[in-house]
């Protein structure tokens, strides 16, 4: 017993060091798993508090610059709400020929609707049905999400330089934020959340080596995937799956593509900076150009969970086996078994 | 000193490198050229009392590599250096050994120890924590110049910040502590 004691006090050190390295690599290992409690990371309560005072501080210094780069995003949608010019210009009948009389005739783009009898033609004028205002959900690929407003949220705290680099945001489940879900700002895609406490999110940006976004070409439709390799800098990123035979221009928009319910459909991600063919390779080698400044990143969205549970759960259905084959499968296991 | 006196002062001198860390240093925003990192929280371990217990120490690492890794999102990335360097502390300082030993009230301080004794203390323990630091935050050994380069350049930076802290805040004359 002596000789243990002894043996256990010689040692120590060595033995109070690997264990605090075992414990410090489990921490450092799991660390951008989804399934861990968020509380060692800077979403918990304290931390949020004492990055959040920081933040309001730091932002004192530097009202200007905020106050512009709103201004920025105020002009930007403000340029959205006017019509364009020839809007109003539009023809409603096109000059297609002149008929044996030599008058013209015209084809009319939106053919009036047959007077019904007994009605005053004059009268059906005036109250002329005015087209649906809204926006077809078709043309703007099923994915607009008008259900609930997106939720606007304040970078507390960010790392541009680590090699997976992590937010902190003040909006937490209180909030309505979950997690997985997509995070946007007005330069387009930021990341995507991973973990939330009550009044605080983390979220995983684009610069992280285990985020991949599903995206397309804009100019042609072509599906990729966006992801940001380790040791690349925070203005750019890579754009993989890109078949050789695709062609990839500089300056091609890329956005997201919407088929993972992450982001919506449409939103910014970046243009394309160089293409590069490479030998040994299937795939273009696309560098982009991110269009958020993650080095100074203010004021962000949460993307609000789509009503994709329906959309969610069949697509989970499809992929697995149907419950009857599962049970005839199961019955055929035991029958097999039992003589 | 009485013990509770000493505790006292290592929590605020711990409050104070991690607050000063997290709260001014951090963000990178005090990043050099891309390449050099600041790791001003090493000081409060870099600068204990030489008698401090080996066990102590390490703990001591973790709680702070662990505060900063809290802050920074990486894990355990920070504790598991921090706590290399509190494991090496130890061997340096025998490896510096003066010939006629430790005093009773030697510390860590430029200006007792000299120049000569601070700049091989410093400038080893600093190196090694970046080597582990730097080579485990990429996971691999892919890019050995592009993290070299970085390890050479944090050195320098996180060896001149410490050496000013030394300069401003700890005392000429020896038998205050």
């Amino acid at each position: 017993m002596r000789n243990l004691l002894a043996f256990l006090l010689r040692y120590q050190g060595i033995m109070l060091f690997v264990l605090l390295e075992v414990v410090s690599f489990y921490f450092f290992l799991t660390n951008s798993s989804y399934q861990r409690a968020a509380f060692f990371n800077s979403a918990n309560a304290y931390m949020g508090v004492l990055l959040e005072r920081r933040t309001q501080v730091a932002d004192y210094f530097r009202l200007a610059e905020l106050n512009k780069q709103l201004l920025a995003d105020n002009a930007q949608l403000r340029y959205k709400l006017y019509p364009p010019d020839f809007s109003r210009r539009e023809a409603d009948s096109l000059p297609v020929g002149r008929d044996t009389l030599g008058r013209v005739v015209y084809r009319h783009l939106r053919p009036a609707t047959p007077p019904l009898p007994g009605q005053n033609p004059l009268t059906l004028n005036a109250q002329r049905v005015i087209p649906n205002s809204k926006p077809d959900t078709l043309l703007l690929g099923g994915s607009r999400q008008a259900t609930r407003p997106l939720v606007p949220a304040r970078v507390i705290n960010n790392s541009l330089r680590e090699v997976d680099n992590y937010l902190t945001l003040n909006v937490g489940s209180t909030d309505g934020v979950q997690p997985d879900r997509g995070v946007i700002s007005a330069g387009g895609v930021v990341g995507k959340v991973q973990a939330v406490s009550q009044h605080y999110a983390r979220v995983t940006s684009v610069l992280h080596s285990k985020l991949q976004i599903a995206a397309q070409i804009k100019r042609d439709g072509t599906i990729c995937s966006v992801k940001w390799p380790e040791g690349m800098d925070f203005a750019h990123a890579l754009v993989d799956q890109v078949q050789r035979q695709t062609r990839v221009l500089r300056g091609d928009t890329i956005v997201t593509s919407g088929y993972n319910a992450v982001f919506p459909a449409g939103v910014f991600i970046g243009t394309v900076e160089s293409v590069a063919t490479e030998p040994n390779k299937d795939f273009l080698t696309v560098k982009l150009r991110l269009g958020v400044d993650f080095s100074r990143l203010t004021y962000v969205y949460v993307v609000p969970a789509p009503p994709s549970i329906e959309r969610d759960s069949l697509e989970q259905h499809t992929s697995e086996l149907p419950a009857s084959v599962k049970a005839a499968q199961a019955q055929a296991a035991k029958g097999g078994k039992q003589p | 000193m009485s013990i509770s006196l000493v505790i006292g002062r290592q929590l605020l001198r711990f409050l104070l490198y991690v607050g000063v860390y997290v709260l001014l240093l951090d963000n990178g925003s005090v990043v050099l050229f891309d390449l050099g990192w600041n790791f001003f929280y090493l000081g409060f371990l870099l600068f204990l009392p030489i008698s401090t217990p080996v066990a102590l120490q390490l703990l001591l690492g973790f709680v702070l590599g662990f505060s900063i890794d809290i802050a920074h999102d990486t894990g355990g990335l920070h504790a598991a250096a921090a706590v290399l360097l509190a494991y090496l502390r130890p061997w340096v300082l025998r490896l510096l050994t003066p010939r006629d030993g430790y005093d009773a009230q030697d510390t860590v301080n430029v200006h007792q120890m000299g120049w000569q004794w601070f700049t091989v203390y410093l400038g080893l323990l600093v190196t090694l924590h970046h080597l582990a630091f730097f080579f485990l935050e990429l996971g691999s050994l892919q890019h050995p110049l592009l993290t070299l380069s970085r390890v050479g350049v944090s050195v320098a930076y996180t060896g001149v910040v410490l050496l000013i802290v030394q300069l401003l805040f700890f005392p000429v004359r020896r038998g205050r502590g």
